[in-house]
């Protein structure tokens, strides 16, 4: 059994949470550096290369003639045999992490004999045979409708096509199946037993067979995004079937405002729910285990709001003054997330000449120390820049950064609990350590399915309206 | 074109579920059915991998809170967290209102109110404009006034029910709430239940999110869903660290 590593984030150092007991000898601050760091690239999930045209390096020179373009091909040979086909692949493999792939043909002239064909093959097809007549292979072919997987003898499939009709071949990798459309109707699926990356393929095998190929430039005949919405739907009416109690968003929303120092949400939640929802209130006010994470609850808001603000002397002031242990060590990570941000502040407010200063003072000694070199010296490239917003550090001057600082002395606060047992849980809140499990589920169940569908990503799931579709107006996918 | 050639595939065994079972069974079995064992530490560098930003997070909140109608809240959480609703605040006052409104029994003042918001929801949505006036019905009949419920079934529900059947067969039953004296051991009593009121209130609520091209439930409970559902299939093939309470988020040891 070997370990396979799908890292959404390569930068990542594996540092603060480990285990759940508290790490004596390293800085839990040191968690928050890493997140300031996952900034720096943007997030977007996993972008796969798609076809974008046929290959002509390696196809069945000879018999066949390719555009310009490399999206229509014709047959120029008069054939004798069945390994004078002309079959060509496209220029790259069908992307895999995705719910479906699709392609389709537009067939300007079924020639002689109408002998054309669509489907997918294996990099190590032989390139003179019909797709689907060899091994790892799958095929449906113009001119008797049959499918063919990995075999000369076809299977009754769909109806022929000819001049003039789009036929289409995808993928769906939820259902695990090769499925084929014919002037934007779907024929029919079959299970894909073929493993590993797959080339969409075409071929043309009689006299002046001409078709053209449309990798997704110009809009398909068959309602993709349709299609795709439905499988979206299956899965989402299978999940939907799973029951949980309401009560358990309710918790972990209210933890979440409690982790957070988010005060005055809080109240607000609370004086609501206490007319709705009366039983859970009582349940909440006389609970226990909770205490601890309302710990300092407005000594916490206050710092946020300060930090929020770019205020970040007051900040350090009010920590002096009520945690000093927190800033006691000068080279802890939240110290340098501190004086990193009030660099930051001066830059934003233009103020170079007292950022060279401050810097010099308060972040130069972070210089050259592991896991703190590199915010540091983003910090530094802002003063490179005449427009620092747009410069590789230009993430620093964004809100989310100030953000992490806030989020860092939050935990940071929430650690000096004494009754506090569980670290990770002052670093986390619950509804975080739930998305990550939730993100890590998806890809490890997608790594041992061949690495082959959809993974999670919590930024792109609440980007689309996908699972709406209830609405009249929410079909648009982003 | 059918051609010699013969190949045959062999499929990859299915892999049965797992059920619970003592630890010790559990590692037989995933020795047996070759799952993948992912220990604790292995697991943890995956979690730690794992991108999640803060405001995706808060946008989620914010989602639920302006779902869920907690209005006063989201405007905090608006200025605490800077998280920006979808949807002006003002309309969800007023969708609240709506909804409590058909809770409390006023149903005439609630389809008001759903007309002020925007008049094509009563007018594309047929059923739902059924069932309020049903509901009205039902608080005119809980009320006992008799005269006013028998006039208003007749000159506002009746013509609705010739457009469409089912509509007349609830019209029917809830007239038949007329003819007990005890209603509350009548065959149709279940109509003057609270739970009635709350089914209206819910649809309504439901189409004029729908009419805001908002989804009608917030995100955070079909996500927790989701992550139910990812475990339960990564059981098939694998042994790793769950979290099988949700409202603790604990990560718990595979059983191996």
């Amino acid at each position: 059994m070997t370990t396979i590593t799908t890292n959404t984030a390569s930068t990542t150092t594996n540092t603060a949470i480990n285990s759940n007991s508290k790490n004596g000898n390293q800085d839990p601050g040191l968690y928050f550096i890493d997140v300031a760091r996952q900034y720096s690239s943007p997030v977007g999930g996993e972008t796969e290369l798609e076809p974008t045209e046929l290959n002509t390096v390696k196809c069945s020179g000879g018999f066949l003639v390719v555009s310009t373009d490399k999206l229509r091909v014709k047959y120029t040979n008069v054939n004798h045999h069945g390994h004078n086909v002309g079959v060509i692949q496209a220029d790259r493999p069908a992307p895999e992490k995705r719910l479906v792939y699709y392609f389709e043909i537009y067939v300007r002239n079924a020639g002689a004999k109408g002998q054309i064909a669509i489907g997918f093959t294996n990099h190590s097809f032989k390139m003179r045979r019909q797709p689907g007549w060899e091994a790892n292979s799958c095929g449906y072919h113009g001119d008797d409708g049959n499918l063919y997987r990995g075999s000369g003898t076809g299977e009754a499939f769909g109806p022929a096509f000819t001049t003039n009709d789009t036929v289409g071949a995808g993928i769906n990798y939820a259902s695990q199946e090769f499925f084929f459309t014919k002037n934007g109707a779907v024929v029919g699926a079959v299970y894909k037993d073929i493993k590993g990356l797959l080339l969409p393929t075409v071929a043309v095998h009689s006299q002046n067979e001409e078709i053209e190929v449309n990798f997704g430039k110009k809009s398909f005949a068959f309602d993709l995004k349709e299609y795709e919405r439905q499988e979206v739907m299956k899965q989402q009416m299978a999940v939907d079937k799973i029951s949980l109690p309401p009560i358990v968003s309710y918790e972990l929303v209210r933890s979440y405002l409690l982790h957070n120092g988010y005060e005055e949400t809080l109240k607000a939640f609370d004086v609501a729910s206490k007319n709705t929802i009366p039983s859970i209130y009582i349940a909440q006010e006389n609970g226990f285990g909770e205490q601890h994470i309302a710990y300092a609850l407005a000594q916490r808001k206050a710092v946020r709001q300060l930090i929020r603000n770019g205020e970040i002397d007051s900040a350090l002031s009010k920590l002096h003054e009520w945690y000093p242990q927190i800033v006691q060590d000068e080279k802890s990570a939240t110290c340098l997330l501190l004086h990193s941000q009030k660099f930051i502040e001066l830059v934003r407010a233009g103020a170079l000449e007292e950022a060279v200063h401050y810097g010099r003072i308060e972040l130069a000694k972070f210089f050259k120390l592991p896991g703190f070199d590199d915010l540091v010296r983003d910090c530094a490239a802002l003063l490179a820049y005449e427009q620092p917003h747009q410069c590789s550090a230009g993430y620093l001057l964004e809100e989310s950064q100030r953000e992490i600082v806030a989020d860092a002395v939050n935990g940071m606060i929430l650690l000096t609990d004494p009754n506090v047992k569980d670290a990770q849980s002052c670093l986390r809140s619950h509804l975080e350590s739930l998305l990550r499990q939730l993100t890590v589920c998806c890809l490890e169940r997608r790594s041992l399915n061949g690495d082959q569908g959809e993974g999670f990503h919590l930024h792109r799931a609440l980007n689309s309206t996908s699972t709406a579709g209830r609405g009249p107006s929410a079909n648009t996918l982003v | 074109m059918p051609k010699k050639q013969q190949i045959s595939f062999s499929k990859s065994g299915i892999l049965a579920s797992c059920e619970k079972r003592s630890p010790f069974l559990a590692e037989i079995e995933a020795v047996a059915m070759s799952k993948k064992v992912i220990t604790r530490e292995e697991w943890e560098r995956k979690l730690n991998d794992v991108r999640i930003r803060k405001e995706d997070m808060n946008k989620l909140v914010m989602n639920f809170l302006v779902t869920e109608g907690y209005v006063d809240a989201a405007e905090k959480f608006q200025m605490e967290s800077g998280a920006e609703p979808d949807i002006d605040l003002a309309t969800v006052t007023d969708r609240m209102a709506v909804k409590k409104a058909v809770q409390c029994g006023n149903v005439e003042d609630a389809i008001e109110k759903v007309n002020d918001l925007n008049p094509e929801i009563l007018d594309t949505n047929p059923q739902l404009f059924f069932h309020l006036q049903q509901q009205r019905l039902i608080e005119l009949i809980r009320n006992g006034k008799v005269n006013e419920a028998l006039q208003f079934a007749q000159e506002e529900l009746a013509p609705r029910g010739e457009e469409d059947h089912s509509f007349l067969e609830e019209l029917e039953r809830t007239v038949a709430l007329l003819a007990f004296e005890d209603v509350s051991n009548c065959p149709v009593g279940d109509l003057l239940d609270i739970s009635q009121r709350l089914k209206t209130a819910s649809e309504v609520n439901a189409a004029i999110l729908t009419s805001q091209s908002l989804e009608k439930d917030p995100k955070l409970p079909s996500l927790l869903k989701m992550l139910l559902w990812a475990q339960n299939h990564l059981d098939e093939k694998a042994v790793y660290p769950r979290m099988n309470n949700l409202s603790t988020a604990m990560l718990e040891d595979p059983s191996v």
